[in-house]
């Protein structure tokens, strides 16, 4: 059977493909190239209008990723027809245009400024070793700044989008321009850094500056704008399968219990990369309808069939900006010592180059460095790994093909064969590079010894058969040469990418996905919205309740969200305010300490609580409430007399409730990140205040926080003072010192038991000391999987006797900006807390006769 | 003698790295880089052999699609070096 085979496809018309390597852009094919009938354009222009909708109905990549992609399609608009002279200098007001439209004015200026020195220093009219001198010295100071060592006068929400615009484009432009002979222009230079949709995604693809300028308009217009809008489709289809496997497949190391869910872990975990490329290629394919032809960014990846076969498909421009900066000048350098040599030295140092500017990337995004045992290991593994591949290539050769080749079922086996071996060792060494610690994943395969079921079976013959299909010859013989066979590939891409935009047109639509059962309604709804993951919120919530921000990896959507987040948000860190105590509860608040943050003061009184000063005796008639929570009721990002505790005292001594005394004593109990078994001994202090009321505030995921501390306690080996916790965790067979994550494995079925052990001690103790016990449960603003042991949570705390509150509704038909502190901070606003106090005054009425009634002997 | 250093390179390719393909298949435009033939081993290999065969030396920065992606462009750099 004669089918075809194998010259890459190279993301380009054949047209296209030579008249980049032979065409300067300002020349007369590219004048020819530059020009598109009407009915082309009409073509064009229906299809961008349906990937605008598209975007808009999945809320591809959010709001300002939809708008900026209505005004790139409108500039297109203009650009396609604008003499060929003038298309740079609109593309690169456009992308200007941009930056302003994303982050603002003055933010943008900024932006500019700061490039605009940097991009000077390139072309300052001295000697290449001063200038050089001069590049580093700036980016050394920016370093500093982006550190914080350094104050800046700028918003520190331009330095992602800073950082991604130079942080490594910079580096290729300097270096061609020292190569290239080519006069570079300024509209060139303004394009190439500002480039459109730059602002709106830090992680870009390395664009290299000789390939930018080449490729303009060096193929037809109509063909590269519909290779732009193929690959805005297929970006978009990587991003939906995206979502498939980060809303509903991923899942966390400590759900990992058997080998079904080990093999989905895998899977998900790698799976997550599809955002990468699905962004690459909305990227690239935005540029081609600015005339920009680049070369594809990934290389159907998941079917490579060696480590170096992965290395060339996946972050293709990645790979060639290294080889281009580092591998060439390396191997150059060392060819002294003998071509395989030089390659192997060479290579490592690629790949130790790689985890390092990794860092630096992480560092202009993020504001740190990430260094990880992980990540050294990982780049180690997969350089090694890819060097070995390299000898063997090297000494017997890879097999390559100019065209029609005789299909061989030998062959055919083979191929597949070595794709799925390499799927998998690569989604092993992913699981490692992402793992939060090397135990962590060690600990992933202790689920080998859990019960084997046929889920077991589901992703690998999934992965079997896209990669059998995948690895079937292509049947468009010869479409990178011959123009015939390139023009019918263009019309079936065309109808390909026209039917994929209907299809999921289609789907998105809620009178057509309702009908197809409830099941794919619910599914297809959830792939429509922009939002975080079940998993991504679990770690936002640690991040709220401990203050750590551990999202180490940019396979987490979370880092995007923590990216913005300023260096010195609130100002008042959390160790100037908390002390350590070395027992159970671990930390408690200073007290007499004042910080300031720019939400106004935080002042604690002798007792160590965030609130006025109190006597350690309850007055006479007075209901003294001992407000029990973490840092929403502490009060994080507002001002001292801003909680709700404090206005609700106010209030409640306004007018009071209940026939009982008419005076209120609120104290703030609340300490950042407490825990549910925290407040057992939270409540002791209540107890030796003379609280005759506690207010148990709890706010969400109570069991699994429960079982979480309590593994966290027994890592740390301290001593747990309540016999009916030591219970449990002697039940699970929980030991001092053993690994976080097995003892919370073990903990997590025990949760609720957890739970009703602390409302319970609690509920008692109050009982005993004739306390008056009301527990509220306070949502998080952001809606989500946070509330879903709520009901476990509410019936544990009225099986104990509490008198319980409500409030999951509190925040609706209230925008999430209004209620929360920031994108990056879910701790309520000034705002959130004025509704709390309202609505606990409210509920507090309703059952002010049994709460606040008089007091019996 | 351009002819003849094309004829040269264009054995070494198919001897190289094209064993038992067509020779006619290669085309003086054939995309060598972009079209996945040279990859960047295979890249390393033609420059060595280049340089030991005709006595040039290239530069790092050389080594890209715009000098090495077609017959053509290859032979025009190897003549200009010679030049």
């Amino acid at each position: 059977m004669q089918v075809s085979n194998t010259i890459k496809t190279t993301g380009m018309t054949p047209n296209v493909s030579k008249a980049v390597t032979s065409q300067s852009p300002s020349g007369s094919g590219a004048q020819n190239n530059a020009r598109i009938s009407i009915g082309h354009f009409a073509l064009v222009g229906v299809q961008l209008l349906l990937v605008l909708v598209l975007l808009r109905q999945f809320q591809i990549e959010g709001k300002a990723f939809v708008e900026l992609a209505a005004y790139s399609f409108a500039g297109f608009a203009v650009h396609a027809f604008l003499p060929l002279r003038w298309r740079l200098p609109f593309f690169a007001l456009l992308s200007l245009g941009s930056i302003a439209l994303v982050l603002g004015a003055a933010n943008a200026a900024w932006i500019i400024t700061i490039g605009a020195a940097l991009v000077g220093i390139c072309h300052l009219p001295v000697s290449v070793r001063l200038r050089t001198l001069l590049l580093l010295a700036a980016g050394g100071l920016l370093m500093a700044q982006r550190a914080a060592w350094l104050p800046i006068p700028w918003s520190e929400a331009i330095w992602p989008v800073l950082g991604s615009m130079f942080m490594f484009r910079l580096i290729g432009y300097y270096y061609d321009l020292r190569h290239d002979k080519a006069p570079v222009t300024a509209a060139q230079s303004i394009g190439y850094f500002a480039m459109l949709p730059n602002v709106t995604f830090p992680l870009f693809p390395v664009i290299d500056f000789k390939t930018y300028r080449r490729s303009h308009y060096a193929g037809d217009a109509y063909a590269g704008y519909q290779k732009g809008i193929d690959w805005i489709v297929r970006g978009v289809v990587h991003l939906i399968l995206y979502r498939v496997f980060y809303y509903h497949l991923t899942l966390s190391p400590s759900e990992v219990v058997a080998p079904a869910d080990l093999v989905q872990f895998l899977v998900a975990n790698f799976m997550l990369y599809l955002r990468v490329s699905g962004l690459f290629h909305l990227v690239v394919g935005l540029l081609h309808l600015f005339g920009f032809q680049l070369p594809e960014t990934h290389n159907r990846y998941l079917l490579a069939s060696s480590f170096t076969d992965f290395w060339r498909r996946i972050n293709i421009y990645w790979k060639d900006f290294m080889q281009k900066i580092f591998y060439f000048p390396a191997v150059f350098a060392l060819k002294r010592l003998g071509t395989t040599r030089a390659v192997i030295i060479a290579t490592m140092y690629v790949f130790v180059l790689t985890w390092f500017l990794h860092s630096y990337q992480w560092f202009w995004l993020r504001g740190s460095w990430l260094f990880t045992l992980q990540d050294m290991l990982f780049w180690a593994v997969l350089g090694v790994l890819v060097v070995l591949n390299s000898l063997y290539e090297i000494k017997y050769g890879r097999r390559r093909s100019l065209g029609a080749q005789v299909f061989s079922l030998s062959d055919f086996a083979v191929t597949v064969a070595k794709t799925y071996a390499t799927f998998w060792f690569i989604c092993v060494l992913w699981s490692f590079w992402t793992s939060e610690s090397v135990s962590d994943w060690w600990l992933l395969w202790s689920a080998l010894g859990g019960p084997f079921t046929l889920k077991v079976l589901l992703f690998p013959m999934l992965a079997l058969v896209i990669i059998v299909v995948g690895s079937l010859p292509s049947s468009q013989p010869g479409a990178s040469r011959n123009p015939q066979a390139a023009l019918k590939l263009l019309r079936r891409e065309r109808l390909a990418t026209v039917a994929i935009l209907a299809a999921l047109l289609t789907i998105s639509v809620e009178a057509v996905h309702t009908q197809l059962g409830s099941q794919v309604a619910t599914t297809v709804h959830s792939l429509r919205s922009a939002h975080l993951s079940r998993l991504d919120n679990a770690k936002l919530e640690r991040g709220y309740y401990e203050g750590l921000l551990d999202v180490g990896r940019f396979n987490s959507q979370l880092w995007e969200v923590y990216a913005k987040k300023p260096t010195n948000w609130l100002a008042a860190d959390f160790t100037g305010l908390k002390r350590f105590t070395g027992d159970f509860v671990q930390t408690e608040l200073i007290p007499s300490a004042v910080s300031e943050s720019q939400y106004g003061p935080i002042t604690t009184n002798r007792h160590g609580l965030r609130d006025q000063a109190y006597a350690d005796a309850r007055p006479a008639n007075t209901w003294r409430v001992a407000v029990l929570g973490p840092s929403n009721v502490m009060g994080w990002g507002v001002p001292d007399g801003g909680t709700f505790e404090a206005l609700l005292e106010i209030q409640l001594n306004k007018t009071p409730l209940g026939s009982g005394h008419q005076r209120f004593e609120l104290l703030n109990f609340g300490v950042p990140g407490y825990q549910p078994p925290q407040q057992m001994m939270n409540f002791d202090r209540a107890q030796r205040l003379q609280a005759n009321v506690v207010l148990y505030v709890a706010t969400g995921r109570e069991l699994t926080r429960s079982a979480v501390y309590l593994a966290e306690v027994m890592n740390k080996r301290l001593a747990i003072p309540y016999p009916a916790l030591q219970a449990i965790v002697d039940k699970a067979g929980v030991t001092p010192g053993m690994d976080e994550n097995e003892a919370h494995k073990r903990l997590q079925p025990l949760a609720e038991e957890i739970l009703k052990v602390v409302y319970q001690d609690i509920a008692e103790r109050g009982r005993l000391a004739g306390m008056r016990l009301v527990w509220a449960f306070l949502p998080q603003v952001r809606n989500g999987s946070w509330q879903e042991e709520t009901p476990d949570a509410l019936r544990a705390a009225k099986a104990a006797g509490f008198h319980t509150i409500n409030l999951e509704d509190i925040y609706q038909g209230h925008p999430i900006e209004k209620t929360r502190l920031a994108e990056w901070d879910d701790h309520p606003s000034a705002f959130a807390h004025r509704l709390i106090a309202e609505r606990l005054y409210r509920e507090l009425s309703l059952q002010a006769d049994q709460l606040f009634g008089p007091i019996r002997p | 003698m351009t002819d003849a250093i094309k004829q040269d390179i264009k054995d070494y390719i198919m001897g190289e790295f094209l064993p038992g393909e067509s020779p006619d298949e290669l085309t003086d435009s054939t995309p060598l880089i972009s079209g996945g033939i040279l990859d960047s081993i295979a890249t390393l290999k033609l420059v060595m052999y280049l340089e030991e065969k005709y006595r040039v030396s290239f530069e790092p920065h050389e080594v890209d699609k715009e000098n090495l992606d077609t017959l053509d462009l290859v032979t025009a750099l190897v003549t200009s070096k010679l030049s």
